[in-house]
């Protein structure tokens, strides 16, 4: 057993913290006050190649691999969960699907522009009435000469309204049940397809989220991606490798909290010394460090595993589960340490209480995790 | 074309040093760096290149665990990089090193400038830089903000003394020790590092060297500074602001 990191992933761990520290850190207040997309910090993600860290290198990748782009998104979420996810969702789906699925022509076309960070990448499948329920999404697609025509709604599509790539999630054969839904790419521009406005949310307000409607959206049948009817096992796996990410933001958030809670519990004094004296505050920092420690080693083995191309479904859902469950945990308890301070705005674990509760959510819920992992232990 | 070395010091990272109850200080969880202004050698010598092309050669000696630091020197701009690895290379004194990097330079790299950071990290003697000038028989040229090749070859630089810049140009060869302000080092890209492995490395085992002496410096003891917090709060009333003024001429900071 070895729990050490190469040279390498050390050394692009610590270059994204430094990435991270000049160019996300000092903004991520701004960005979350004015739920704005930094293009200007994607731009210099994409000259330091952190847009495509495990796509190879003939696709416009890195060429590194799963783990190291896990370390990133860990670093980076550190200081803004948000930009942190737009990267994972960018990577850990959009590229992925296409890498995994994609013909050479595909890669050529839109792989190569994703990871080199040129193209930014969405994943479009939630619909209105189809959250955790895939199969009861409505978006049809029917075959037409040499095209489909894509028609329905959308919903909750992050990088919507930023987003160059899409991949897109429709049924072109409904009565076909879990062999009827396929997946599309389709390019940023294309008539008939339009993103609505950004979503006001609670947290992650950097990342935009909105409505996609498609209207008579014509797709040239080149752009289906894999086989017709095999978009339910691609978004599947899809999550796989997104549920790592998420899994690393999870972390990257965890561990801000904790370094705020001992900076702050150190600093501020009560009754005549530092509230980090106090059993009370130093308990709750210990249960933190404690279950960051699991949550890192639950998401890098996920990550590992997948490097090893062994199967990582259930450990990628269980890493998510506790990671994102750690993360609303001990935000709750990180502006509890706080007191009035982290209530308010400016405070650091304010942003990082609202950004982790998402977490639990996107990517499959805690119970569509729990579902996964009981599916799994119980077959 | 110029053939240039960067010298760069693998040391603790300070900001990982911590600090015990009785002012002790604690290097069990530290992690290392390539020293501050070491990085902008490195950084001038890449900048450099890009202007007038040749080569960059990274070089350091150090305990055999520098070699991610190599990895780090590599990942920088520079072409090469020579490591002088050895367990009893980790407490190098100035002189030593400089005995270290003047042996294996001679010996071994074709040089026309040979930048390093004004002082390191965790000593800052600033010694390195003109011990190696004096071991290689070239002048050094320290404190410098600015570095440019003229058309001649020669080299301007602008050297911040105390009462304000000093401009000086020497022939090449010649040891440059650079200040932060003369560039701001890169943060590698991915790729970089990954490219950094790939890249030649010559290893030099202290048994290659001449013995370089034992050291005649001796670390007896490290503790953590003190500082003084005092918090008093005065009202912004007139007699707040009078106590206030008190205060500060009890300390001597007013008369």
């Amino acid at each position: 057993m070895d729990f050490k990191l190469t040279e390498e992933q050390e050394l692009i761990r610590k270059n994204m913290r430094e990435f991270a520290d000049k160019y996300v850190e000092p903004i991520a207040v701004e960005i979350d006050e004015n739920s704005r997309h930094p293009a200007e910090v994607f731009k210099k993600l994409a000259e330091g190649d952190w847009m495509g860290i495990p796509i190879p290198t003939e696709y416009g990748g890195a060429g590194s691999d799963y783990l190291t782009h896990i370390l990133a998104i860990e670093e980076l979420s550190r200081s803004c969960a948000s930009t942190g996810f737009t990267v994972s969702i960018h990577v850990g789906i959009a590229c992925m699907l296409v890498l995994l699925n994609g013909t050479e022509e595909q890669k050529q076309q839109y792989l190569l522009p994703m990871a080199k960070g040129e193209k930014l990448g969405a994943f479009v499948l939630t619909e209105p009435g189809a959250g955790t329920d895939v199969m009861a999404a409505t978006t049809t697609a029917v075959l037409d000469g040499d095209a489909y025509i894509l028609n329905g709604t959308k919903t909750f599509t992050s990088n919507g309204p930023t987003g160059d790539v899409y991949m897109v999630f429709a049924w072109t054969d409904k009565a076909a049940g879990r062999k009827g839904l396929s997946c599309f790419i389709i390019p940023r521009g294309t008539a008939g397809m339009s993103a609505g406005t950004h979503f006001k949310k609670m947290g992650l307000r950097s990342s935009q989220t909105s409505e996609m409607v498609f209207k008579d959206c014509r797709v040239p049948k080149a752009n289906l991606l894999g086989k017709e009817g095999a978009g339910l096992v691609m978004a599947m796996a899809g999550f796989d490798h997104g549920r790592v990410g998420i899994a690393a933001q999870s972390i990257g958030i965890v561990q801000a909290a904790l370094d705020e809670s001992i900076r702050y519990s150190k600093e501020r004094i009560q009754f005549g010394s530092p509230i980090s004296k106090n059993q009370a505050i130093s308990w709750m920092i210990a249960d933190m460090a404690t279950e960051l420690s699991a949550a890192r080693f639950l998401t890098y083995h996920a990550a590992w595993l997948k490097d090893q191309k062994q199967n990582f479904s259930k450990e990628a859902a269980m890493a998510k589960l506790y990671a994102s469950e750690a993360a609303m945990r001990h935000t709750i308890k990180a502006v509890q340490i706080h007191g009035g301070y982290g209530y308010c705005k400016g405070a650091k674990v304010e942003r990082l209480f609202r950004d982790a509760k998402i977490t639990e959510i996107y990517e499959g819920t805690s119970e569509a995790q729990r579902m996964v992992i009981s599916g799994n232990v119980l077959r | 074309m110029p053939n240039i070395v960067a010298c760069f010091k693998w040391v603790i990272d300070e900001a990982y040093i911590r600090k015990g109850p009785s002012g002790t200080l604690d290097f069990s969880a530290v992690d290392y760096k390539i020293s501050d202004y070491d990085r902008n050698a490195i950084e001038e010598a890449a900048r450099l290149k890009g202007f007038h092309g040749g080569s960059v050669t990274v070089l350091t000696a150090g305990a055999p665990a520098a070699s991610k630091g190599v990895k780090d020197a590599l990942s920088r701009g520079a072409d090469q990089a020579f490591f002088a690895g050895d367990p009893t290379f980790n407490q190098l004194e100035s002189s030593q090193t400089a005995a270290i990097l003047g042996e294996i330079i001679r010996s071994r790299i074709p040089y026309d400038l040979i930048i390093c950071g004004e002082g390191s990290s965790d000593q800052y003697a600033q010694q390195v830089g003109p011990r190696l000038a004096e071991n290689l028989g070239i002048p050094c040229i320290s404190y410098v903000q600015k570095l440019t090749i003229g058309a001649d070859g020669r080299i301007i630089a602008e050297r911040r003394v105390e009462d304000g810049v000093e401009v000086v140009e020497a022939p090449l060869p010649v040891v440059v020790t650079v200040l932060p302000e003369i560039n701001t080092p890169r943060i590698p890209g991915v790729k970089d590092t990954l490219m950094a492995s790939k890249k030649p490395v010559v290893t030099i085992k202290k048994e290659e060297l001449p013995p370089v002496g034992a050291a005649r410096l001796q670390t007896l003891g490290m503790t953590a500074t003190r500082m003084e917090r005092n918090c008093e709060k005065f009202a912004a009333m007139p007699e707040g602001i009078a106590r206030f003024v008190e205060a500060l001429q009890k300390r001597g900071v007013i008369n």
